[in-house]
């Protein structure tokens, strides 16, 4: 059974005129971490940008040099190709020195038609840096109140938060009985990054009938775990199927990292800020290198995977300062590891396939 | 001559191989080749050749598929061998063509045109870790067969005129396109062929070990692939690492003869 | 430390060093000077070889530092005053690795930590610094333990990845200052006070692996000397504004060695002035750091230090100068911030108002305004691979100064530390084009 055939899965385009069609707007928001609440109370809706693959590099390619990752590039030469026309602003949080790059040039040399609106996500995990990204929200709530000409209450916000954090529980389920579900890592990825478009209300319905639905059994497959940015080009997955294994966990940018912790506080915006810097281990919020390595090894543990593949986009400095350490770590722990780098505009390469390959019939 | 008990079928980018194997898994039958650009032709050339040894396994011959023996592939161009019992990567069937040969574990390295690898091998044979080198051809045949095209030397000549000096250039460049023109402005200066020579190997030699030590030198170092036949890269090998350079007998035959004995034990 | 000890330390890094290397040092300066044979520069400052020798100290001194200091290891960014404060020893990876860089043996240290897994697309700092931890091989003979590692996210995020690595290694506490960068002309208040909780929430932190506690007063003075070194350093580069220019950027490149490494010393601010006094006699004598200087150049971005002389000479051969750059004005443009009466605040408008914390907009300001104050002919905008910060924007920087303000601009792709990087053919093409370009 696939995804298709078990639930509609629908098209990013497809929910965006939609939610236009009823008033709202919308908001291309680039990666990682950004507070999705606060834009559906605005009645914005996000739709993320990872890449996306295959569109015309040559566009992002006149204003960024060689060595910028395609994450940035291809979103860069998405923008500047009218792929994100249908948008009414662009969201740009700070995750890296890359994306901080492009927000500056967006805002400075390169301003698309909607307004550019950046942020920035503190590091270091300190109480002040909660304070701050308490305060930041507060100022982009300023901004977004330009651009939709509405104040939505503390009783909204917290309303839609509320929305957030019980779809971001049926997603941590989802990632958790995945085995057990009647997906294959292609259809399962295709199914919860639905997330990056959806409104909360629609992605619990389809969560929910996931859950109604009958489903039995286990996976097949030598248990893997995958760490990196984005599973893209998606077809990463079903070469990983094709080989005989799945993916059991992952720690990837786009999906594991963001299992949030529902928030404590009352405020509104202090609760938003807890539940974004209280993610998983992630180099974004700068956490220490022992703690995704912890991580990592409680995922382990909980799914008995046999190995972990690091799958990157080349150039992405963040992961690479990690990589030594974490490979290492893995290896202490008889954990073995294959680390494969991509550009994401371009097809999986023979020789990463055969990288995969290979690393499945070492640990078969 | 023994009879062929499984065959494997090694489709690099430089040269194909096919490999028949006994029921000791002793190499009886091979052939080796220029590779060709139309990959199937040549694969369904082999495959005639092959049937005048032996019948295979999975290819339907008069609608009997039980008569003949098995057919591994491997090497980049394996998903075009459609007559394959299976397909396995080269990383496994290089460790296992060596252990067999050799007897024992270490680091394999294996030069190819387009890729070069390091595989620990343990002890008893299974792979312990593998590096390939990234997108860039740096660290392969290809590197060095452009710069030769480019000083004009004979690829069968490289070795010799390589270790015919004891004067070396240093060459900084890890990008072919800039390692190129890195050495016609060392033309440009009046500097002689082979020093250029022998600093190219160097450059090499370098980049694989590095690759060596991302993945830790288990002693003793072995190495494969057509670039043997080249006499300097085991002697530079040797001196960048410290370390005594084995070859197997067949240093081009391993993958091929890795996805034979892979196809014996689906007889067995 | 014991007596012998501390006898054996004042004899090598006072007596020794007051002596025999001052004296080393001073007469190969003096032979290099007398023997200078370059048709087109002017030879070395007179005072190169008090830098020389106040660098050379510095990390013979650090050779005994963990016998007599707590050591802290710091970004470049990095509100240092506060450590030095504390009494602690200051060593910047970021200038450990320069000076492997202009010694050449950069790349050598560097594949050791490219053979432990560190990718060859990380800054090429880092990978010096983290070939050093593994290797031990340092041209300056030995690198002190760190106790304490500060990191100040205001000149990349890439330092952040870096000292998590070193906080590992070493395990050790990492104070991390977060500059959330500012997109805008300013800075918001919240952002500013988020730096300000940050550093008062560091000095604890450091008071304890230094075991004592901040002094307001020598807080004060560290930060006087520290905005006296800086004063001086910015007059120094605006001497520049003369023509021909005294010193060249390459110049600069050398001599700015103690304002990053030895900022808040007495001795720094005395070598300033010194320098100072010797450009000034420069212009009253007419001297240019090119001879028969005919264009005058803006380089933006960190310098290529392995090759150094060879720009230097390639473009004075041409009558070319380098005469400004974003780089070394980045230590003198912040003096203005730093204000010893108020402390901590004004370490945080200097952490966050670093040229590297702001807009690409920002940079092009900057760089419009350095051309018209310093009559700049053109522009070389290093692509260094290993500092994405302050490289992106540099192509729509390029395309602006060409067309708004005419000038002509050149794209220089290199890296800052790794020469492999750096082809020497392509190079030399691109620069020989853009000398003819400006002679039209």
């Amino acid at each position: 059974m696939t995804a298709e055939n078990a639930v509609l899965i629908p098209r990013r385009s497809e929910v965006a005129s939609a939610f236009k069609q009823q008033g709202g707007l919308v908001a291309a928001v680039l990666p990682i971490h950004y507070p999705r609440a606060l834009l559906l109370a605005f009645n914005i809706l996000p739709m993320e940008v990872w890449g996306p693959p295959r569109v015309d590099v040559s566009l992002g390619s006149a204003h960024l040099q060689p060595y910028v990752c395609s994450v940035v590039r291809n979103a860069l030469s998405f923008i500047l190709g009218g792929g994100l026309d249908v948008a009414d602003l662009i969201m740009v949080p700070h995750a890296c020195d890359s994306l901080q790059g492009l927000g500056s040039i967006l805002l400075d040399f390169l301003p698309p038609k909607q307004p550019v609106i950046p942020f920035y996500l503190p590091r270091g995990g300190s109480q002040q840096g909660e304070v701050f990204f308490a305060e930041e929200l507060r100022f982009l709530y300023q901004r977004l109140e330009e651009i939709a000409g509405i104040s939505p209450s503390n009783e909204t916000i917290m309303k839609s938060i509320q929305w957030e954090e019980v779809a971001d529980e049926l997603l941590a389920r989802l990632h958790k009985q995945r085995g057990r579900l009647q997906f294959k890592d292609h259809d399962f990825y295709r199914l919860i990054r639905t997330r990056e478009y959806l409104p909360a209300e629609d992605f619990i319905d389809i969560a929910q009938s996931i859950f109604d639905a009958d489903y039995e059994g286990q996976q097949e497959g030598i248990p893997i775990i995958l760490s990196g940015i984005v599973p893209e080009p998606m077809g990463l997955l079903k070469t990983i199927s094709e080989f005989g294994a799945r993916v059991v966990a992952d720690d990837l940018a786009c999906c594991g990292r963001r299992l949030y912790p529902a928030g404590r506080s009352e405020d509104p915006f202090f609760r938003m800020a807890e539940r974004i810097l209280g993610g998983p281990p992630d180099w974004c919020r700068g956490s220490p290198i022992q703690d995704r390595l912890d991580h990592l090894h409680r995922m382990i543990d909980a799914t008995d995977a046999r190995g972990v593949i690091f799958y990157n986009v080349k150039f992405c400095e963040p992961e690479l300062f990690d990589l030594p350490d974490l490979r290492q770590g893995l290896g202490d722990l008889g954990v073995p590891t294959v680390s494969i780098e991509v550009d994401i505009s371009d097809p999986l390469s023979s020789q990463a396939t055969t990288r995969i390959e290979a690393f499945f019939e070492m640990i078969r | 001559m023994a009879e062929v008990r499984a065959l494997g079928i090694d489709v690099g980018s430089t040269t194909a191989k096919i490999v028949g194997i006994d029921d000791d898994g002793r190499i009886i039958w091979h052939v080796l080749e220029q590779a060709d650009p139309q990959v199937g032709k040549q694969v369904e050339k082999f495959l005639e050749l092959a049937r005048e040894v032996t019948p295979i396994l999975s290819v339907p011959i008069e609608g009997e598929r039980e008569i003949g023996v098995p057919l591994i592939a491997t090497g980049y161009g394996r998903k075009l061998v459609h007559q394959a019992t299976r397909t396995v990567t080269e990383i496994t069937c290089h460790a296992r063509g060596v252990f067999r040969e050799l007897g024992h574990g270490g680091t394999l390295v294996d030069i190819g045109g387009q890729d070069s690898k390091v595989i620990g091998i343990s002890p008893k044979g299974e792979v312990v870790d593998f590096s390939m080198n990234d997108k860039c051809a740096a660290g392969t045949g290809r590197f060095l067969e452009n710069t030769a095209n480019r000083l004009g030397v004979h690829l069968d000549r490289l070795g010799e005129v390589t270790l015919s000096t004891v004067e070396e250039v240093s060459i900084s460049s890890t990008c072919t396109v800039f390692a190129e023109s890195e050495v016609i402005s060392l033309i440009a200066h009046g500097v002689a062929t082979e020093p250029i020579l022998k600093g190219l190997h160097r450059s090499l030699i370098k980049r694989v070990v590095a690759m060596i030590r991302t993945v830790g030198l288990r002693p003793p170092l072995m190495l494969s692939g057509g670039v043997v036949r080249n006499p300097a890269i085991p002697q530079i090998l040797q001196e960048e690492t410290g370390e005594e350079v084995i070859i197997p007998r067949h240093p081009q035959l391993m993958g091929a003869l890795g996805a034979a004995l892979i196809a014996l034990e689906l007889v067995e | 430390m014991s007596i012998i000890d501390s006898l054996l330390y004042h004899w090598n890094v006072n007596i020794l060093s007051h002596s025999l290397l001052r004296l080393n040092i001073w007469l190969r300066a003096e032979i290099s000077r007398a023997s200078w044979k370059s048709k087109y520069l002017a030879p070395p400052l007179k005072i190169s070889w008090l830098n020389k020798d106040l660098v050379t100290r510095h990390w013979l001194r650090g050779h005994y530092a963990n016998q007599r200091h707590k050591v802290a290891w710091v970004t470049s960014g990095a509100p240092t005053e506060l450590l030095k404060a504390l009494d602690y020893f200051i060593v910047y990876p970021e200038n450990h690795a320069a000076i492997c860089g202009t010694a050449r043996v950069a790349v050598d240290i560097m594949s050791v930590a490219e053979e432990a897994g560190y990718s060859q697309d990380i800054c090429s700092y880092a990978r010096t610094d983290f070939g050093t931890l593994l290797s031990g091989k340092t041209p300056v003979g030995k690198l002190p333990r760190p106790d304490l590692l500060l990191a100040c996210t205001n000149i990349c995020q890439t330092v952040l990845f870096w000292y998590r690595v070193l906080a590992r290694h070493f395990n050790i506490p990492l104070i991390v200052i977060d500059t959330p960068f500012v997109y805008h002309s300013e800075a918001t208040e919240h952002a500013l006070q988020f730096v300000l909780r940050q550093l008062e929430q560091a000095i604890p932190v450091a008071e304890q692996v230094a075991g004592k506690s901040l002094q307001e007063r020598k807080l004060k003075e560290v930060g006087r000397l520290s905005k006296m070194a800086t004063e001086l350093w910015l007059e120094i580069i605006e001497r520049n504004q003369h023509q021909p220019a005294p010193i060249s950027v390459i110049d600069q490149f050398i001599q700015m060695a103690p304002i990053v490494e030895m900022r808040g010393d007495a001795e720094t601010v005395d070598f300033y002035a010194a320098m100072l006094k010797e450009v000034d006699e420069r212009i009253a004598n007419g001297i240019g750091a090119v001879k028969g200087e005919k264009k005058r150049l803006l380089w933006d971005n960190l310098p290529i230090w392995y090759r150094l002389r060879y720009l230097a000479e390639f473009l004075g051969e041409n009558g070319v100068a380098i005469v400004a750059s974003t780089y070394t004005n980045a230590w003198g443009e912040l003096a203005r911030y730093y204000d010893v009466e108020r402390g901590l605040e004004s370490l945080a408008l200097a952490c966050i108002y670093v040229i590297l914390n702001r807009s690409t907009g920002h940079k092009l300001k900057t760089m419009q305004r350095m051309i018209e104050e310093y009559h700049l002919d053109g522009v070389i905008l290093h692509s260094d691979r290993s500092c994405k910060p302050y490289s992106i924007g540099q192509m729509d920087q390029r395309d602006r100064l060409i067309r708004e303000f005419e000038k002509p601009a050149l794209l220089l792709e290199a890296d800052h530390n790794d020469f492999r990087c750096f082809a020497e053919q392509q190079v030399a093409n691109r620069l020989a084009a853009f000398v003819e370009m400006l002679e039209r």
